[in-house]
C-alpha cells in the first residue's frame, strides 16, 4: 500500500516537473495525405503533382508555413489499383488524420476517394482525374477537382475546331472510359456548334495497342476531312509516332488533347501539324510567374514540369489560401473558403467554382511545330479558351445530379 | 452513329498487306513462347516481360550508336542477344534447379521472372515513356498501284519470313533441333543415350527469349516503349500459342495469320468493335478444334 502512494506521488511529481515547452502546446502541423499512381506509366504526371506540391511546401514551411502551423506530406503509391488506394485513403484518414486529402490519376479510384471522403468528412482535391462525374454527377461537398476534366476538354476541342472548314469527322480512341468520355463531350458540342457536322465513322482500341497500321489505313480509306483522336497516356505517344511514320499528318488534319505533353517524348521526331489542346506548357503562357516557377522546378529537380506540376501547384495554393482565409483547419470553414476562392498561377489567375467545386482553368488550342530552341515540338499558334467558356453550365450539373 | 463500310479492292489488299506486317512481330514472339513451351514445357510468362526489356535495350542501343539506321540494324542482332543472354543466366542459376519440381513451380517462377524483368525496367530505364524514331528510310509509304503501304510494314513482311526460315532449318536440319525434338517427346531417353539435356533446355530457352527479344526490338520504333508494353502481347501471344497447338512453331505461324488478319480486317469492316474479331477467330477455332490447329507437342 504505501509502496503504490509513493508511485503515485513520484508520478505527480514527474508529471509537474514536465517541461512547460512539451510538442502538445505547439502548434500541430497540418498534414496532407495523397494518394496517387507512383509506379507504371502513370506516374509520368503524378510525380510532377507530387514534386510541384512538395516544392510549394517547403516554400510555404520556409516562411513560416499557415498560420504558423507547419505543412506536413504523407504520400502513398496506389499502384493504379482501387482496392490499394482506397485502403490506403483510409489508413491516411484513420491513423494520420490528414487534413486534406489529394489524389490520383486513376478516375475510377478518384470517384471511390470522393465517396469515402464524403463520409468521413474529409476535404479531397482531385488533381489528375479527368473524369466529369467527379464535379458533375458524383459530386458532394468535400470533393474539389483542380484539374480540367472531359466535359471541358470536350468543350475547349469543339470551340477550336468547330470555326475550321472540316465538315466530316472520325472518331478513334481508346476503348475505356477517358476515350469515350471524351469523344462523347467532343461530339455533343461539336454538333450544338455546328449542326451539319457528320461522323464518318468510329475506331475504337484496347489501351496499349501495339500497332496503329491497321486503323490509320482504314481511317484513311474512309477519308474524313479530319480525324479526332481520343487518347490518353502512352498511347498518345504511340499514335504520334504511327502518325509520323505513315505520313497521316500529312494527308489528314488530326487533333489531340494533350498531343503536345505527349510530342515531347518523340524529341524532334515528333509529327508536325496535329492540332491539340492542353492547360499548361513550360514555354506557354509566356508569363513572369510561368518562367519563374519552372526555374524553380528545373532547379531542384533537373527536368522540365510537365502539367501535372501545374495540379501540385495550384493544390497547394488553393489550400494554402483556404486555410488563411478560413483563419485555420476547421473542414467545413476550410470548405466554404475554398468555394470561389481565386488563387495566382502560372496560367494566371484561377478560381474554384463555388457551385460545383470545378475549377476554371483555361485551356490553350495549339499545332505542334518546330521551333527553334527547343529539343522537341512545340505547341504553337496557341488560342487561349478562357475558362469560362469551356465550363459546363450550372444548369448541366443540376441535371445530371438530379438524374443521378 | 452508324457502322461505316469503306470497302473497296484497293483498301481491302492494303489492309491484308498491313494485317501480314502485323502478323510478323506476333509470330516472332509466339515462336519463341511456343518453342519453349514445346521443348521445355514451360509456359513462360516472362517472355512479355522479356519482349519489354528487349524494346528498352533496342532504344538505348539505338541511341548509342546515334540513332540512325545503324543503330536501328545493330539493335535489331545486339537488343535480342542481350535479352538471351540473360534468360540463359535466369535458366543456368535458376529455373534449371527447378526442372525437377511440379509445373506449378515453373509457372510461379516464370511468373515471378516477369514481376522481377519489370522491376528491373524501372529501375534501370524509370516509368516514363521511351521513344525510338524508324530510320528515314522506312517513314512514310511506298505507293504502287494505288496502295498505300507503311515502309515499315513492307520491311517487317521480308522479315518474317526470314524467321520463318530459319526457324524450321534449325528444327529440321541441325543437331540441336533434332535432340531437342527429340527431347520433347521422350526427356529420360535423351539423357540416357548420353547428351546433356541440361544444356539442350538451355541453348532452346535462349532461342526462344531471343525471339522475344527481337519482337521486342522490332516493335520498339512504332510505339511507345513504356512499362506495360509486355502484359498485351503475353495474352496475344498465348492465344496464338493455344490456338495454333501447344508447341507447335507452324501452329504459332497460322494462329499469327489468324489473329493479325482478323485484327486488320476487322477494323476496316465494322471499326466500332474491331478489337473483338481476333478474340471471336480465338473463340471459333477453339470451339471447332479444342487442341488448336495443328498437332500439340503436349
Amino acid at each position: 500500500m504505501r509502496k503504490s502512494w509513493a508511485f503515485i506521488v513520484c508520478l505527480g511529481i514527474v508529471f509537474c516537473l514536465r517541461p512547460a515547452s512539451c510538442p502538445a502546446a505547439e502548434a500541430a502541423p497540418i498534414t496532407i495525405g495523397i494518394v496517387d499512381t507512383y509506379s507504371g506509366p502513370a506516374s509520368y504526371y503524378s510525380n510532377d503533382v507530387r514534386d510541384a506540391f512538395l516544392l510549394m511546401v517547403d516554400k510555404i514551411n520556409a516562411s513560416g508555413g499557415i498560420l504558423g502551423r507547419k505543412v506536413q506530406v504523407e504520400t502513398r503509391d496506389d499502384k493504379f489499383r482501387v482496392d490499394v488506394g482506397l485502403a490506403e485513403a483510409k489508413e491516411l484518414i484513420m491513423r494520420e488524420h490528414v487534413n486534406v486529402l489529394m489524389g490520383t490519376i486513376n478516375s475510377s479510384l478518384a470517384l471511390a476517394l470522393a465517396d469515402l471522403c464524403r463520409k468521413e468528412k474529409v476535404p479531397f482535391l482531385a488533381t489528375m482525374a479527368k473524369s466529369d462525374r467527379l464535379t458533375g454527377a458524383d459530386g458532394n461537398r468535400y470533393v474539389f477537382s483542380v484539374n480540367e476534366n472531359t466535359a471541358m476538354i470536350g468543350k475547349a476541342a469543339a470551340l477550336g475546331l468547330a470555326p475550321r472548314p472540316f465538315n466530316r469527322y472520325w472518331i478513334a480512341g481508346d476503348d475505356y472510359e477517358y476515350g469515350h468520355a471524351l469523344a462523347g463531350s467532343l461530339w455533343k458540342n461539336m454538333k450544338k456548334l455546328k449542326p451539319g457536322a457528320v461522323l464518318a465513322g468510329e475506331s475504337w482500341w484496347k489501351v496499349g495497342e501495339p500497332d496503329f497500321t491497321p486503323y490509320i489505313t482504314a481511317i484513311l480509306a474512309a477519308k474524313p476531312d479530319c480525324l479526332i483522336v481520343a487518347t490518353g497516356g502512352s498511347d498518345c505517344v504511340s499514335f504520334l509516332k504511327a502518325i509520323k511514320a505513315s505520313g497521316l499528318n500529312h494527308k489528314l488534319p488530326i487533333f489531340m488533347h494533350t498531343a503536345a505533353d505527349s510530342v515531347k517524348s518523340l524529341g524532334l521526331d515528333g509529327p508536325q501539324g496535329v492540332l491539340c489542346t492542353g492547360t499548361y506548357y513550360t514555354y506557354f503562357p509566356k508569363t513572369a510567374a510561368n518562367a519563374q516557377f519552372v526555374a524553380e522546378f528545373e532547379k531542384r529537380y533537373h527536368r522540365e514540369p510537365n502539367s501535372g506540376a501545374l495540379y501540385g501547384y495550384l493544390a497547394a495554393e488553393f489550400i494554402q489560401k483556404a486555410c488563411e482565409k478560413s483563419g485555420g483547419m476547421d473542414t467545413e470553414k476550410f470548405i466554404d473558403a475554398l468555394q470561389g476562392l481565386s488563387v495566382e498561377s502560372p496560367v494566371g489567375s484561377v478560381t474554384m467554382r463555388a457551385f460545383d467545386h470545378q475549377v476554371v482553368l483555361p485551356m490553350f488550342m495549339g499545332v505542334t511545330k518546330k521551333e527553334p530552341g527547343f529539343k522537341y515540338l512545340v505547341a504553337e499558334d496557341n488560342v487561349t479558351i478562357p475558362g469560362e467558356q469551356l465550363m459546363p453550365s450550372i444548369a448541366e450539373i443540376k441535371q445530371a445530379r438530379a438524374k443521378h | 452513329m452508324h457502322p461505316a463500310i469503306h470497302l473497296t479492292l484497293v483498301s481491302l489488299i492494303q489492309q491484308v498487306l498491313v494485317g501480314l506486317g502485323k502478323t510478323t512481330t506476333l509470330f516472332i514472339v509466339s515462336s519463341g513462347l511456343t518453342l519453349v513451351l514445346g521443348v521445355l514445357r514451360i509456359p513462360n510468362i516472362s517472355h512479355g516481360a522479356l519482349y519489354m526489356v528487349g524494346a528498352f535495350l533496342a532504344y538505348s542501343i539505338t541511341r548509342m550508336l546515334g540513332g540512325g539506321a545503324a543503330g536501328f540494324f545493330a539493335s535489331l542482332l545486339l537488343a535480342p542477344l542481350a535479352v538471351a543472354f540473360l534468360s540463359l543466366l535466369a535458366e543456368r542459376f535458376l529455373l534449371s534447379r527447378l526442372y525437377e519440381r511440379d509445373h506449378l513451380m515453373l509457372l510461379l517462377f516464370t511468373f515471378a521472372l516477369a514481376l522481377i524483368f519489370d522491376d528491373l525496367v524501372k529501375i534501370v530505364w524509370g516509368s516514363g515513356y521511351r521513344s525510338l524514331p524508324l530510320p528515314a528510310m522506312f517513314q512514310g509509304s511506298f505507293s504502287f498501284l494505288g496502295l498505300a503501304l507503311p515502309r515499315y510494314s513492307l520491311f517487317l513482311l521480308c522479315v518474317g519470313p526470314l524467321v520463318a526460315i530459319g526457324l524450321w532449318f534449325l528444327i529440321n536440319r541441325t543437331k540441336i533441333g533434332k535432340i531437342s525434338r527429340a527431347a520433347a517427346v521422350h526427356r529420360e531417353m535423351v539423357g540416357a543415350v548420353g547428351i546433356n539435356v541440361g544444356w539442350v533446355f538451355a541453348a532452346v530457352f535462349m532461342i526462344g527469349c531471343f525471339l522475344a527479344g527481337l519482337g521486342g526490338a522490332l516493335v520498339a520504333p512504332t510505339q511507345s516503349i513504356s512499362q506495360g508494353m509486355d502484359a498485351s502481347i503475353i495474352i496475344e501471344a498465348f492465344l496464338i500459342v493455344i490456338m495454333g497447338g501447344l508447341g507447335n512453331v507452324w501452329g504459332a505461324l497460322l494462329g499469327s495469320l489468324i489473329f493479325g488478319l482478323t485484327d486488320s480486317l476487322g477494323v476496316l469492316i465494322l471499326p466500332q468493335f474491331s478489337i473483338v474479331f481476333p478474340y471471336a477467330a480465338v473463340i471459333v477455332v477453339l470451339l471447332l478444334r479444342p487442341s488448336g490447329l495443328l498437332k500439340s507437342a503436349w
